[in-house]
């Protein structure tokens, strides 16, 4: 059967100040993606990046973003995202870089690989809690997510308690 | 020797790509402007395709190495180098490239070999033994 196939990129957007991180939205980071190819590969580039490109997920609050491209060139298209210097949104511009993490087939597999990565960030982070309260709060903070909530949620949460430990 | 020609009249086109040649192709271009009058020099004239690659491949088609061999100022006929997995990017910006100055312009190609097309005959034919 024939199929129409694209690939999903899993980046991270890194901001040096994690406030102007909740400015960010979809359609900004579209068009900072578009300028770059539509710079680093020309006409071509463009053409290419508007056949099946856009931004299936952001996630403000983590940072976390998937990027669908066709299969056919996302090589291409995926080479000039380290020349995104700023996303320009509301009239400010947030000086940012993307990080891939992932390429996958599908949303679903993306899903996958982000719910165990966070689980071992979530690993990482939790030796280094320098209370017991802190450790108390974070596990209060999963559980109290329930199953039926959307992962996204559970995410934000276990992300922004990661983040609170960071600061402290 | 395989050449690869444009004739006006002639209306199959075929493309030989061989394996273990030479890493170059060379092209023989000549630019047709609207006015006859301007006069291009040999770095304008790089400065030119650059600035078509760069329209068309972005920052990454204009860093594509190609070298302006002979250029002949008053017929604008040069003869450029590129190498052979940059030919189909050149080629094509130069196919695309439309306006010097805002004037019209063409590019004619006139000749595309895998061997140096200024060097007579016989060194060609022995340039292609030694790399077949």
């Amino acid at each position: 059967m024939v199929r129409l196939k694209s690939r999903y990129l899993l980046c991270e957007v890194n901001v040096s100040d994690r406030s102007q991180l909740l400015l960010l939205d979809d359609r900004a980071i579209m068009v900072a993606v578009k300028a770059a190819v539509a710079r680093t590969h020309g006409d071509y580039g463009a053409a290419m990046c508007s056949i099946r490109f856009c931004v299936k997920y952001l996630n403000a609050h983590t940072g976390i973003v998937f990027l669908r491209f066709p299969k056919s060139c996302y090589k291409l298209l995926w080479s000039a995202l380290p020349f995104i210097t700023s996303v320009e949104t509301r009239g400010q511009k947030i000086p940012c870089f993307l990080n891939c993490l992932h390429v996958g087939g599908t949303i679903r597999t993306c899903q996958k690989f982000l719910i165990r990565y966070n689980t071992q960030q979530l690993h990482r982070m939790l030796p280094k809690c320098k209370s017991e309260e802190e450790k108390r709060q974070v596990r209060k903070a999963i559980l109290s997510c329930s199953l039926t909530e959307s992962k996204e949620a559970f995410e934000e949460d276990s992300e922004s308690e990661e983040e609170e430990e960071e600061e402290e | 020797m395989k050449q690869v020609e444009e004739k006006e009249e002639a209306s199959v086109y075929q493309r030989v790509v061989l394996k273990n040649a030479s890493p170059y192709h060379y092209l023989k271009v000549r630019l047709v402007l609207e006015d006859e009058s301007t006069r291009l020099s040999a770095v304008e004239l790089k400065y030119f395709i650059i600035t078509g690659l760069k329209s068309l491949y972005g920052e990454v088609g204009a860093a594509l190495n190609f070298d302006v061999l002979k250029y002949d100022e008053d017929t604008l006929t040069a003869f450029l180098r590129v190498y052979s997995r940059s030919l189909v990017k050149l080629w094509s910006s130069l196919t695309l490239l439309g306006s010097y100055q805002n004037k019209a312009c063409a590019f004619r190609v006139l000749q595309v070999s895998r061997f140096d097309p200024r060097s007579s005959l016989i060194i060609r034919i022995f340039s292609e033994v030694i790399h077949s």
